[in-house]
């Protein structure tokens, strides 16, 4: 029976999907089944998001439109002069965690941060999700992964690599990373991670405009060649970034970025894969873990939907689902294009130290789209 | 008294939109949006009788069973008649759908009307697609939902050429709750289903294309599918036009929408 609708749902996929499904299919057959599942799931009405885990902010790196600055230590006491005094989660969290998603047939981790390299306890943190139960996933901005490195990923279960590539120019990415020498750092972790045989993805930021330009083509063109998919993420006015909104993309932006998709390897988080519409994709197609324990609806969005260390995850996504922003089916992004929730957002998080609000003070039980 | 009674049969007629033509909801059951923020809207389009009724002969060749001025005065005469009720408030498109007795309504969605919605997207917009992401066939698909009064349509097809008029004033319905509106509807509002909302792109496909915002998805409403809790639509995707499958299960998305339709 599994077996029949596993064939169902491949069919959905594209052929290069297909081969990836059943390449994992003959090595964690486990972890295959329940991506296979995800449809199903979704026809009955559930949900399967991608579980970012941000463990730990530290990062080597300071980047001009960095989602987590604000929750990084640096800014905490460089800049609010206050301490991280909430609870963090550790190890057993995790395990939890992973328990918890495994049950509810939820697939897929993605270790991010911060900048997850920089851990010192980043095996001990995959062997806590459990890689022969979930697809895991490393977000990183290269510097640190070598050929060395690639293989030691590979070695403790990571199946991809998720790297960071804002412009095909030198250094202009070098400019946006304020990090000379991190684009040879990002071509060296590129060949690495092929190398390893290690699923790669570039990721990048799209600001406003940025899209009509020559580099941009060039870099869809670059990762098209590459065979590597490339992620494209709009800038959101969060994070370091609110102090750039005239990065904030608009609707023309997101339209031509649909009409590349055509011609290149390029995707949004809102465009449809692996047989899915889902348009935006707050707790349906992913959620994030911050240190504290608290779960947001999606990388960008600074107010929490409950706190793993202190109800079922279950049940957080199914706060999540209710609220009127997040759970309907829509398809823009939320807090990259929606003029009000990012001002209702921008109001909240005004002055707040410490990142995401929790539920009741962000999001709310009485929360309104007319309101 | 008679001015006076009058003037009340107006108030009863002109609550069922409000001022921007959006069907108000009547004390639903099923879910919906009370009020709508209308961040996701149609904008009307230019109507061009002539042009329109040119894209519905190219595909349907009409012409033999319909002038163009036939078109156009049935069409006007629908909105005369609804000129009091305040749906003219709505976007609206005039549609044609030609005599017509299908025995399987999804045989002929897939055969006829979904390939004359791609022939008319493609002449109007030559470097964009009209993309039909559902890969199985709708044959035996669907059957009219019940309280959608949907069958009107179906009978007026089988007795002769159709003029009706499009109107994507459900906004921010569910499925169900689409259905259940009609009930309190005067009876010449229709659910529209699968034809109607076809024709509504071949004779304006930039129906839901926009390039400041965003249009919403339509519902099929007036058409029951097989698996309970799914639907089909139409939805834009930045400037090309989509058609696809998914699940509703009777919830409410303020991105939804269903449409009435009207025939002359």
């Amino acid at each position: 029976m599994t077996n029949e609708i596993n064939i169902v749902n491949d069919s959905l996929l594209t052929p290069e999907e297909a081969e990836k499904r059943n390449g994992l299919r003959t090595r964690k057959p486990y972890v295959a089944e329940k991506l296979a599942n995800i449809q199903t799931m979704e026809d009955r009405g559930e949900i399967s998001p991608i579980i970012r885990l941000e463990k730990s902010y530290l990062c080597n790196f300071q980047c001009t439109h960095c989602s987590a600055e604000y929750y990084m230590d640096r800014h905490l006491e460089k800049v609010l002069h206050v301490k991280e005094d909430r609870e963090q989660i550790d190890m057993e969290d995790i395990r939890e965690l992973s328990r918890q998603a495994d049950e509810m047939g939820l697939a897929r981790f993605v270790i991010t941060g911060g900048e997850p390299l920089v851990m010192r306890d980043l095996d001990e943190v995959v062997a806590a999700i459990d890689p022969e139960k979930h697809y895991v996933i490393l977000d990183t901005n290269g510097w640190f992964l070598d050929d060395n490195k690639a293989k030691h990923l590979k070695l403790i279960g990571i199946e991809k690599v998720q790297l960071s590539l804002d412009s095909i120019i030198e250094e202009d990415h070098d400019d946006f990373r304020n990090k000379p020498g991190s684009y040879k750092r990002v071509m060296r972790a590129i060949d690495a991670t092929l190398d390893a045989g290690l699923n790669l993805l570039l990721s990048t930021v799209l600001i406003k405009g940025q899209v009509h330009t020559k580099e941009f083509v060039e870099l869809c063109k670059f990762a098209t060649d590459k065979g590597v998919g490339l992620y494209v993420s709009y800038a959101k006015p969060t994070g370091s970034c609110t102090d750039h909104p005239e990065f904030v993309i608009e609707k023309e932006d997101a339209d031509i970025l649909r009409q590349l998709e055509k011609d290149y390897s390029v995707f949004t988080h809102m465009t449809p894969s692996y047989g899915s519409h889902k348009g935006c994709i707050t707790v349906k197609g992913i959620i994030t873990v911050t240190s504290s324990g608290e779960i947001t609806p999606c990388p960008y969005i600074d107010f929490s939907i409950g706190n793993v260390k202190k109800m079922p995850l279950k049940y957080i996504l199914s706060q999540g689902m209710n609220n009127p922003w997040l759970g309907p089916h829509r398809p823009d992004c939320l807090i990259g294009e929606d003029p009000k929730f990012i001002k209702i957002h921008t109001e909240k998080t005004a002055g707040a130290t410490h990142l995401p609000l929790p539920w009741g003070e962000g999001f709310t039980e009485n929360d309104s789209l007319t309101d | 008294m008679n001015g006076l009674l009058k003037g009340k049969i107006k108030m009863v007629k002109t609550a069922y939109f409000d001022q921007y033509g959006r069907c108000i909801p009547e004390a639903l059951m099923a879910k919906v949006y009370e009020q709508s923020r209308r961040y996701f809207s149609v904008v009307q389009p230019k109507i061009n009788y002539a042009e329109t009724y040119q894209r519905f002969d190219r595909v349907f060749d009409i012409a033999n069973d319909l002038s163009l001025q036939e078109f156009e005065r049935r069409a006007e005469a629908i909105l005369n008649v609804l000129s009091d009720t305040g749906i003219t408030q709505s976007v609206g498109v005039p549609i044609i759908l030609p005599k017509a007795d299908y025995s399987d309504i999804g045989q002929a969605i897939d055969d006829i009307y979904l390939k004359a919605v791609q022939q008319s997207f493609n002449a109007m917009f030559p470097d964009y697609s009209f993309v039909n992401h559902n890969s199985s066939s709708l044959a035996g698909q669907f059957s009219i939902a019940s309280g959608s009064r949907h069958d009107k349509l179906i009978d007026a097809m089988k007795e002769g050429v159709v003029v009706a008029y499009f109107f994507p004033c459900l906004l921010e319905y569910s499925v169900p709750a689409a259905i259940e509106q009609i009930s309190h509807l005067p009876e010449q509002f229709l659910l529209a289903g699968g034809f109607d909302t076809a024709a509504a792109f071949i004779g304006n496909p930039d129906l839901l294309v926009r390039k400041d915002g965003y249009a919403p998805l339509l519902w099929m409403s007036g058409l029951n599918v097989e698996t309970e809790g799914v639907g089909y639509h139409f939805e834009s995707y930045g400037y090309d036009l989509t058609f696809n499958r998914r699940v509703h299960l009777a919830k409410v998305a303020e991105y939804w929408a269903s449409s009435l339709v009207v025939l002359g």
